[in-house]
């Protein structure tokens, strides 16, 4: 009982990490119908900037934070203006072989800038942890969980109650009536695809205080983000949460009963069972 | 037409006429880009270096003259699949006379296949699976020790502590080496009589080990064996403290003797135990390198970084390809080969003598990092250093 209220707080914890990495990707895809296959490897730049802000400057990874988002941002609003605004109007297979394309540039350009080697954000607390009703809860997750539901819900906020927010969510429901109302669409994409880098960074940078980093862990981040956003579903950024969640659960439970070499089965075949069951996602609504 | 016959004439004229700088063609596909770079840098470098030092001497001696060594170095870029295409076109487009192995055991397993087909050895110092020895492929060599038995001397120390441990987990990723590794740590566990209490196998891509570790947390477990990769290894490590997870042992296959794993960890790699099959002293003598200390040396002068067993392993087998073209006196692949079998000689990496599978023997030593130091505890003589034992827990440290 005692092992399954542990794994229990791990797999919500791991969930809530899990939701912050996928929330960028959905952002993404809802607004701009992108499948951002770069997205790990944004993920994997915010955990470097974490790193390097915090060796090199010595600043704490949490304060960190809005840095390697700011840096995040520019970078993926240049993105955006830059390449993906090119081919926005061209069929779906075109954006995802860009987005495959910038992926495979910044993998191997980190190799080359950062090496292979394995690097952790490692400050003073990162191995600090409390017990919660007799569960042991690691510190820097929790507040990475924390973190990560308040920026989902300040996202959230953001899209419904501001300008802006609701200029990005006009843009993705009905592209003529937002231009009529004065929205200037290559001007949100970029925004659109800025801030969901700039969630991409967050997420890295929390992602290098729980784990290694190293050039490549990008690929998997990518795949995990998707299924849980096929999973929540796309229409609501709160829907990520519960996608994250549900898998960070889901993979826990199956690591202690069935066997850890099978998360990734489970996940990807609840992936696939959701894509034929439910289109739209566990929340989504149904067309 | 007369002008076409010319040419092709005059095509086979200088493709028959020896040039007259002969060389002998080594190939290789490595890990220099991917998931496997930070390992796989160690054979491209390894390769380079001893092939430019034996060179530097002469080169080497086939029949009555010397001939120069040539690398042919393809990047699989970490995946196998590839791997398997660019020996192909190694050994049928390149026509190289002998073939490098690439990094770990997935690689050289679907590699060798390669090898044996065209009948051109391979010496590999990256795979150490003993299913890549059990098909009775004759082309292939191996320098790191039986994955079995990459255990062995961790579990002689075990059973010399005080007090020995008891219940042992056992951790293993689910690539070929690794399950390798658990089957033989299994028997040698029963043999020391200690229980099995958490016998676990993760995905390979695994990055989250927090129900691994509660799942040991919930268990009288006093000694941890994890078989896996770094990456994996350094998640574990940093996670087993975030859950406060500590037992009296435990030991990694791979990633302790490498500074890298310590600079990544800082003062959480204390108390962790591993293994190396080499260790750069100046006991191992060596023909070119004079010794294992002074090639350690040149190879962190060159490269910057400081060389582990992977590289050792990988220097031996390009002396062994010398050693055994200059015993056979001809680059002809079947006497190579069987010249290659024959061999006993020193190396900067230990001894080098084939078994009938094509592997050889070499103790592991146990290694362990001591106040941010990697210090030889026990090797095959015995007891070296103390070993810091038992871990004290996270908190007390």
């Amino acid at each position: 009982m005692q092992l399954l209220w542990q794994i229990i707080v791990n797999g919500v914890l791991l969930g809530g990490l899990y939701a912050l990495m996928a929330l960028g990707l959905v952002l993404v895809w809802g607004v701009l119908n992108i499948v951002n296959l770069s997205h790990g490897a944004l993920i994997m730049l915010g955990a470097y900037a974490g790193y390097y802000l915090f060796t090199g400057a010595g600043i704490d990874p949490f304060a960190a934070l809005p840095l390697s988002m700011l840096m995040l941002f520019i970078l993926g609003y240049g993105i955006q203006r830059g390449i993906l605004n090119l081919v926005i109007r061209g069929p779906m297979f075109n954006t995802l072989l860009i987005t495959f394309g910038l992926e495979v540039v910044i993998t191997y350009l980190a190799q080359v800038i950062f090496s292979a080697d394995f690097r952790t954000v490692n400050p003073p607390y990162a191995g600090a942890n409390f017990e919660l009703l007799g569960a042991t809860v690691p510190l820097v997750r929790m507040l990475a969980f924390i973190l990560a539901i308040g920026l989902t819900l300040v996202l959230w906020l953001f899209l419904e109650h501001t300008r802006i927010g609701r200029g990005i969510r006009a843009t993705a429901q009905n592209l003529v009536a937002a231009r009529l109302h004065g929205v200037n669409p290559r001007r949100v994409y970029a925004l659109t695809f800025g801030i969901g880098s700039a969630l991409a960074g967050a997420a890295g940078t929390l992602y290098g205080v729980v784990s290694q980093i190293n050039p490549y862990i990008g690929g998997a981040l990518t795949a995990k983000s998707f299924a849980i956003a096929i999973i929540g579903g796309l229409d609501n950024s709160l829907n990520v949460v519960v996608g994250g969640l549900f898998l960070g659960i889901v993979e826990a439970l199956t690591a202690l009963y069935i066997g850890p070499t099978y998360t990734d089965v489970v996940s990807f075949g609840i992936l696939v069972l959701v894509l034929i069951v439910r289109p739209t996602g566990l929340l989504g609504r149904t067309a | 037409m007369i002008g076409t016959l010319l040419s092709l004439a005059a095509a086979l004229l200088l493709a028959t006429v020896p040039s007259s700088a002969a060389t002998v063609d080594l190939g290789a596909s490595v890990q220099l880009t991917g998931k496997d770079a930070n390992t796989g840098r160690y054979y491209g470098d390894a390769y380079q270096l001893t092939i430019d030092k034996i060179n530097a001497a002469g080169g080497v001696k086939v029949g009555k003259d010397k001939q120069k060594l040539t690398l042919k170095m393809l990047d699989n870029q970490s995946d196998v699949n590839l791997s398997v295409r660019q020996y192909v076109q190694l050994v049928t487009q390149d026509k190289v006379n002998f073939l490098l192995g690439p990094f770990s055991s997935n690689f050289a397993l679907a590699d060798s296949a390669i090898s044996e087909k065209y009948s051109i050895p391979m010496i590999q110092g990256g795979g150490a699976s003993d299913q890549i020895f059990s098909r009775g492929y004759k082309y292939i060599f191996g320098t790191l020790p039986a994955a079995t038995e990459y255990f062995s001397s961790t579990v002689d120390l075990m059973t010399k502590l005080n007090p020995p441990p008891k219940n042992v987990a056992l951790i293993f990723a689910d690539d070929a080496f690794d399950v390798s590794v658990a089957d033989g740590t299994r028997a040698l566990l029963n043999k020391a009589s200690m229980k099995i209490v958490v016998d676990q196998r993760y995905s390979d891509k695994a990055s989250d080990f927090n129900s691994i570790l509660s799942l040991i947390k919930s268990q009288p477990v006093d000694a941890i064996l994890v078989a896996g990769h770094e990456t994996e290894i350094l998640n574990f490590i940093r996670q087993a403290k975030t859950l406060n997870v500590s037992p009296k042992f435990y030991s990694f296959t791979v990633g302790v003797p490498t500074a890298d794993f310590r600079n990544a960890l800082g003062g959480d790699a204390d108390y962790a135990y591993g293994m190396t099959s080499w260790l750069p002293s100046p006991t191992f003598k060596d023909e070119y390198f004079g010794n294992a200390e002074q090639f350690a040396n040149e190879y962190k002068k060159r490269f910057g970084y400081d060389p582990d067993y992977h590289a050792a392993s990988a220097a031996a087998d390009v002396e062994a390809f010398v050693k055994a073209i200059e015993a056979a006196g001809t680059l002809d692949p079947a006497k190579v080969r069987d010249a290659i079998a024959k061999l006993d000689f020193d190396s900067l990496y230990g001894r080098i003598k084939f078994n009938a599978a094509g592997q050889i023997s070499l103790p592991q030593t146990v290694v362990q990092v001591q106040k941010g130091k990697l210090v030889a505890v026990y090797g095959p003589k015995g007891m070296m250093e103390k070993p810091l034992y038992p871990m004290p827990a996270w908190g007390q440290r």
